[in-house]
């Protein structure tokens, strides 16, 4: 019994590891980014690290800090509906890189369709994220 | 009395492990009947030299051979870990973190002349277990350069076994030998900081890694049936790394395989010769990897499995590595 309860609470402690993608509304898709998004299509916002989408091409500005730098990435691409996507920073070419995320299972999920953004313009870092 | 007899053997024995003996000074303890050039001090740091190489943050797998006339060699080390930054959203600088299970080996055949001129054969088996955990941060000073402090504690278990023929002893009994052997074990517990300066560029869709990694482990060590391993020690490590990858045309699964050339350089700074017989490594080779890309737990990026297999040589060293690796 004992066995029983520990293999049904692992099941479920493993199942609420990776969970499907909460959408907003019907078509909506979302963003979630590590670093902070600070305009879209055009809109400057309070940076936030989670936005909704709607399908169809849209422009993102996100920033990566460094001590030295701020870099101003911007991204443009068609978003396809009840989709999630991401963007991390994983040493590639530009500092950030946006990917679909797709819940494969449980246990993990997987990074597709790598997008580069169209530009990163470097400033003098500003410091206004720092500790 | 007779614990005192077998004690003299198994520190007779760790001491000469220790390999080249007839070229090392004596700085300190009282010599061991019949072999006066040897010194607790060397067993202490052979041991330790021997978990350090094996389970220090940043070594790679690898196996080696070590021959230099009187000494021949054989030590393997391998792990099982991995590592990653994770973001933390506020603040510029990142989290980074790591695991691993690490193994390793050193069979040791040791040729010495003892005091009385005689010749004494030594055939020594080290077996280390370890687990570590790593935490620390990682400061992005640019898009190409950062710099990640870290602090890693380690716990291993050491094994050793040996034999030796030559040496004539007396037992308790009155009685002569010239063969024995012995058993210890020792738990050892690592304490390591490191500072990581990481820097890459690419070009086009090619991509070079540079980076200096300095370590420096304090080590306690505790045994239970060898008092000559109840200590401690400081030692440091430095390790640089270079690395050159581009694209293929491969592709499993839609995501591509990239191929990689790499060169790096181990100094065991704090090490004496004799603890294994080198100080320094360096290795070769090339590898391919695939982008995996998953995220495990929703919590990690897990970007690249590849294959990869080098040369590995230093004075009087040569040995290799094969292996996956996973980043």
């Amino acid at each position: 019994m004992k066995i029983q309860t520990i293999s049904l609470l692992s099941c479920l402690a493993l199942g609420a590891c990776v969970q499907p993608p909460v959408f907003t509304g019907k078509n909506h898709s979302f963003i979630k980014s590590n670093y902070p998004i600070v305009s879209v299509n055009g809109n400057q916002v309070e940076p936030s690290y989670k936005v909704d989408l709607k399908p169809g091409e849209n422009i993102l500005v996100i920033t990566y800090l460094t001590y030295q730098h701020d870099y101003y990435c911007t991204f443009k691409w068609n978003v396809t509906a009840n989709t999630a996507y991401e963007v991390v920073d994983q040493d590639n070419r530009y500092p950030l890189t946006l990917y679909r995320w797709i819940r494969r299972n449980s246990l993990w999920a997987v990074r597709l369709d790598p997008v580069d953004p169209i530009a990163c313009i470097e400033e003098p870092t500003h410091n206004q994220q720092s500790e | 009395m007779v614990h005192l007899s077998i004690y003299r053997y198994i520190t007779f024995m760790l001491l000469v492990l220790t390999a080249n003996a007839c070229i090392t000074p004596v700085t300190d303890a009282e010599p061991i009947p019949g072999l006066s050039a040897l010194s607790d001090t060397v067993v202490r740091e052979s041991a330790i030299a021997f978990v350090n190489t094996t389970i220090s943050p940043g070594l790679e797998g690898a196996t080696l051979t070590v021959d230099d006339g009187n000494r021949q060699s054989e030590q393997w080390r391998s792990s099982l870990g991995f590592s990653a930054e994770f973001t933390l959203k506020k603040p510029i600088y990142n989290g980074y973190w790591g695991m691993a299970l690490i193994g390793g080996s050193l069979d040791d055949k040791v040729d010495i002349i003892g005091d009385s001129g005689q010749p004494v054969h030594l055939d020594f088996t080290r077996d280390v277990l370890a687990l570590r955990g790593s935490l620390g941060l990682s400061f992005p000073m640019t898009q190409h350069f950062k710099l990640r402090p870290y602090l890693s504690l380690s716990v291993s278990d050491l094994q050793t076994q040996g034999t030796f023929d030559g040496l004539v002893t007396t037992t308790p009994s009155g009685s002569t030998s010239s063969t024995g052997s012995f058993t210890s074990s020792a738990q050892m517990l690592s304490t390591s900081g490191t500072i990581d300066a990481l820097y890459s560029r690419w070009y086009g869709a090619n991509r070079l890694e540079l980076s200096a990694h300095y370590t420096l482990i304090y080590t306690d060590a505790f045994s239970e049936d060898n008092p000559v391993l109840e200590t401690e020690a400081w030692n440091d490590v430095l390790q640089l790394k270079s690395r050159f990858s581009g694209p293929t045309n491969l592709s499993t699964s839609g995501r591509t395989w990239r191929w990689l050339l790499y060169a790096n350089h181990s100094n065991f700074l704090s090490q004496e010769n004799i603890s294994l017989g080198y100080t320094s490594l360096f290795e070769f080779g090339a590898g391919m990897e695939w982008q995996m890309n998953i995220k495990p737990l929703d919590w990690f990026g897990w970007q690249m499995i590849g294959l990869k297999a080098g040369v590995i040589t230093s004075e009087h060293v040569d040995g290799y590595f094969f292996g996956i690796t996973a980043r």
